[in-house]
């Protein structure tokens, strides 16, 4: 080939692959990834996200907030200062806390998208500048636990408790669904507090429970949307010297133990918020918003219970971190 | 009496003791269903031996004048050795073994840092603290370890095991350490050295006393226990978390100066610290028991704290006789 | 020499150097202290004495020189505070000879405690010595205090009382006693000052550092003048009066003089 083609062809490869590169740039996204990492609550969320980074050019920033709202705003004050691409918060602060800020991003030209707790009023506000949410809605995702317990052996008149951090109103949502649920069916149903400490060792709820369950003798449920508590039941019925089906329970994600639970038939109902999504949704959102200007997409991703039922087949996937 | 009274005030330990016993009084008389039948005792027999054990650690740190932040890394870093080891080899010994000898190398980093590079033990400990959890998460990669099939397994009957079907034996592993380490504080030559380190390490080093090195076996043999402490709790509930420990480092802090332990250093009370553990590890329960709304127990905590910390700084060493003497004066006074 | 004959001196510290760092503590110095001589060593603050004391004491080793104990060489890289128990150093200090939280009888036998096979200590035993040492050598009686109370409820005397008594016990062939009588009502000097004496009758030796000229000259043979770090004087009891040590000092104090010998 003569020299002149030769060098216009290179100049035309090089030419065509920097354009893509430049098109294809790295997007730099902040993320709120809720607890501390590599719990129930958490890893599946962080595996989805860190699975659409992966297959999306993205540079993906994990934040950790172990669920304290105020670390939430000041960790997201912090992502607004780096400038990236895009955000994802969760509403656990509330919106009149977030609004204000979410404001002074937006006008940065920041996209800012939501999940597991949602924010209505804001997403409704941003939406066509790509606000979204990828969230289960926690209060309907707590009453069809509540049913599903409700269902595996429930009757008006029975005693049935409530567990869990009542003192946090943006972290009791779906446990207020599972109270209203099984009130509706008749029970009587009562609340306990998780306290601060046991909200961080959960082990520690063993005797507290025995406590209660030794003076509610007549208890027939006992209900929770929180990871960890849920994980403990099987021991904590134990310990109160109950076997599978004396009490019926109820709960949130599916941590190994808690599957287990549910195979000896220690819990009958999960709900499955499938974390997975909440993951990689909030990615993708702030991904083709930046790229192809696609407006925020609401998505449900708390669509079931995981029951003695079904969980044989989510076992392998829940091994893997990945549900 | 007053005799009797003097020989009781100087039992170590007593104040404590008397507010565990009052405490347990009240929940009987408030919440007799629960606290009159043996299920909930042996419910914190379950879960109080694991804080118990890093009490004790803490209580001899704490004498030699020191701090160490670091035990609920170690809860969590010996969980995972332990778990992965069982998960990777079926059988249990070798895990707990590597568990014990990793949180006795995390000791050892400490004491190097502490006593060699004079780095205060509050920023070395929290530090590693940090840094052994980073550690931690990395290495399970985020995950937790389910090993439900430690059940039945010899190293889970020997240590978390039920005596006669129903109790607990780390409760017994627990007290037994409590008691074998009374002795090496207080009759033994190492415990002796804690002490003096603590009270005055001038002192101690004209006195001719390694205080370096003994600081440093210090460290070591607290991050053993603490260790020691992960595996007893790892295998009660047969999972591994990520966070476990995290949770446990104030509880296990307040038990210890409930005890009588003194910031001061130089001297340790192990047996205030069982007893305070003890009333930590219950105190939530009984008042959820007594039908008190769950929002009462942080109040009621520190009611009970500072019963016993004012105890303890008020009846001091004098012992109970301080106490009636003051008392005796106080009358006079009045007259 | 023969190998029987007793020493003739207790102590000897040949050429001895002491840098922290590049800071120099100690400067060739020669001292040393007869097997039956009280020898009261006497300058300034920061003039060297602790540093020579913390040296044949065992606590730090010099950067260069010679130590003998005895007569006999000493390595000094091996020296240690247990060392010079074994051969026979005990040292009081002013106020660190005690642990102020601890029993009596933990404070006899510290650093040297007696002991079964595994370090557990022979308890009763050593609370039968240390009781037998307070009642008979340092001669305490009655007043609610026994081996078990705490060092804190000694009063300052009682506490020197205790640690002297503790080096004789333990047959100290050298004692150093480092400001002894600072803080003490005047009861209790004379009451060092009369273990110094005892010393002196037992046939051992005793190196008093203090800056009460008075009391150092009541009881010393010898007096040994250090100033920033160098042997600057040395002086017999006999060649000199109170009022002339006591002026000596004064003009080192105020420069007057530039280590010239008197």
């Amino acid at each position: 080939m003569r020299k002149v083609t030769r060098l216009a062809l290179a100049v035309g490869l090089f030419a065509v692959s920097f354009g893509t590169w430049a098109a294809d740039k790295e997007i730099v996204i902040y993320m709120q990834m809720g607890g501390t990492q590599g719990d129930a609550s958490t890893l599946a969320r962080t595996n989805g996200a860190r699975a659409a980074a992966a297959a999306n050019h993205v540079k993906l920033i994990e934040q950790y907030s172990k669920w304290d709202q105020q670390t939430m705003i000041d960790q997201f004050k912090q992502a607004m200062a780096a400038k990236p691409d895009g955000i994802e918060i969760m509403g656990h602060p509330g919106e009149t806390a977030f609004a204000p800020l979410v404001d002074q991003a937006e006008a940065q030209g920041i996209i800012v998208t939501s999940g597991n707790n949602p924010l209505p009023g804001i997403e409704a506000k941003y939406q066509t500048k790509g606000f979204g949410y990828a969230g289960a809605d926690l209060y309907a995702g707590g009453y069809l636990t509540g049913e599903a317990m409700v269902k595996a052996g429930l009757k008006a008149g029975d005693e049935a408790l409530v567990y869990d951090i009542w003192h946090q109103e943006g972290r009791s949502r779906s446990s207020q669904g599972v109270y209203d649920a099984l009130a509706k069916a008749g029970l009587k149903v009562d609340k306990l507090d998780v306290s601060a400490q046991v909200d961080s060792e959960t082990s520690l709820a063993i005797p507290i429970l025995t406590a209660y369950i030794q003076a509610h003798p007549n208890l027939k449920a006992i209900g929770t949307q929180h990871g960890n508590v849920t994980a403990n039941l099987p021991k904590v019925l134990q310990a109160a010297g109950k076997k599978p089906g004396d009490i019926i329970c109820g709960g949130i994600d599916l941590s190994p133990a808690t599957v287990s639970a549910i195979e000896q038939g220690w819990i009958s109902a999960s709900f499955d918020q499938v974390l997975y999504l909440q993951g990689y949704m909030p990615v993708m959102q702030i991904v083709w918003t930046k790229r192809y200007l696609v407006p925020g997409l609401h998505v449900n991703t708390g669509v079931g219970t995981v029951t003695p039922q079904n969980v044989a087949s989510i076992k392998p996937l829940i091994k893997e971190g990945i549900r | 009496m007053s005799r009797v009274l003097g020989m009781l005030g100087r039992l170590e330990g007593l104040p404590v003791a008397v507010v565990l016993a009052l405490l347990y009084v009240a929940f009987m008389v408030f919440a007799p269903t629960v606290f009159t039948g043996y299920r909930i005792y042996m419910s914190f027999f379950q879960t109080v031996p694991p804080m118990l054990v890093l009490a004790v650690g803490l209580t001899f740190v704490i004498t030699a004048g020191e701090i160490d932040l670091s035990f609920p890394a170690v809860v969590a870093l010996s969980g995972f050795v332990f778990t992965w080891c069982f998960e990777t080899f079926g059988v249990g010994w070798p895990g707990f073994v590597l568990a014990i000898v990793a949180g006795a190398l995390v000791g050892w980093v400490n004491g190097f840092l502490v006593a060699r590079l004079r780095v205060p033990s509050i920023m070395a400990t929290l530090a590693a603290q940090f840094f052994w959890y980073g550690v931690t998460i990395l290495a399970a990669g985020g995950l937790q370890i389910d090993i439900g099939t430690v059940v039945g397994t010899p190293v889970h009957t020997l240590f978390v095991g039920r005596l006669f079907d129903v109790f607990p034996l780390q409760a017994l592993w627990s007290a037994g350490l409590v008691v074998l380490c009374w002795f090496v504080l207080n009759r033994h030559r190492f415990g002796q050295a804690i002490m003096f380190i603590g009270d005055n390490a001038e002192v101690a080093r004209v006195m001719g006393i390694p205080v370096e090195a003994t600081r440093i076996r210090l460290f070591a043999l607290n991050g053993a226990l603490a260790a020691f402490a992960g595996l007893l709790l790892t295998l009660e509930i047969n999972v591994f978390y990520p966070t476990q420990g995290q949770g446990m480092l104030l509880p296990v802090m307040a038990a210890v100066f409930i005890g009588g332990t003194s910031i001061a250093g130089g001297q340790g009370a192990l047996a205030g610290t069982f007893f305070g553990m003890y009333i930590i590890g219950s105190l939530e329960a009984g008042v959820v028991a007594t039908g008190i709304g769950g929002y009462w127990v942080q109040l009621v905590e520190g009611l009970v704290m500072a019963a016993s910390v004012i105890l303890n700084v008020v009846i001091g060493d004098q012992g109970v006789s301080a106490l009636s003497s003051t008392a005796r004066r106080w009358a006079v006074g009045r007259r | 020499m023969a190998e029987s004959d007793p020493p003739r001196t207790a102590l000897r510290v040949v050429d001895v150097d002491k840098y922290f760092g590049s800071v120099c503590a100690l400067k060739t110095v020669n001292f040393d202290v007869g097997r039956n001589e009280i020898v009261g060593l006497l300058g300034d603050n920061g003039a060297g004495k602790s540093t020579l004391v913390k040296i044949f004491t065992g606590v730090f080793p010099p950067t260069s020189g010679e130590l003998y104990v005895a007569d006999r060489k000493v390595d000094t890289a091996s020296y240690s505070v247990k060392t010079a128990h074994a051969l026979g150093i005990e040292t009081v200090y002013q106020d660190k000879s005690l642990g102020e939280k601890q029993a009596l009888w933990r404070n006899f036998f510290i650093g040297r405690e007696l002991t079964y096979p595994l370090g557990f200590l022979k308890v009763r035993e050593q609370k039968r010595i240390a009781n037998e040492i307070m009642v008979n050598t340092i001669g305490f009686r009655g007043r609610g205090i026994g081996v078990e109370s705490r060092a804190s409820k000694l009063s300052g005397g009682e506490r020197q009382g205790v640690a002297i008594g503790r080096a004789m016990h333990f047959e100290a062939s050298l004692i150093v006693l480092d400001e002894p009588t600072v803080a003490l009502s005047l009861k209790e000097v004379r009451k060092v000052i009369d273990f110094v004496h005892k010393i002196k009758e037992g046939g051992k030796a005793c190196i008093y550092i203090s800056h009460n000229i008075p009391d150092v000259f009541e009881v010393a043979d010898r007096f040994v003048v250090i100033d920033r770090g160098e042997i600057v004087a040395g002086i017999d009891k006999g060649k000199t009066s109170l009022k002339e040590l006591d002026e000596f000092l004064l003009e080192y104090s105020h420069g007057l003089r530039d280590r010239a010998q008197p």
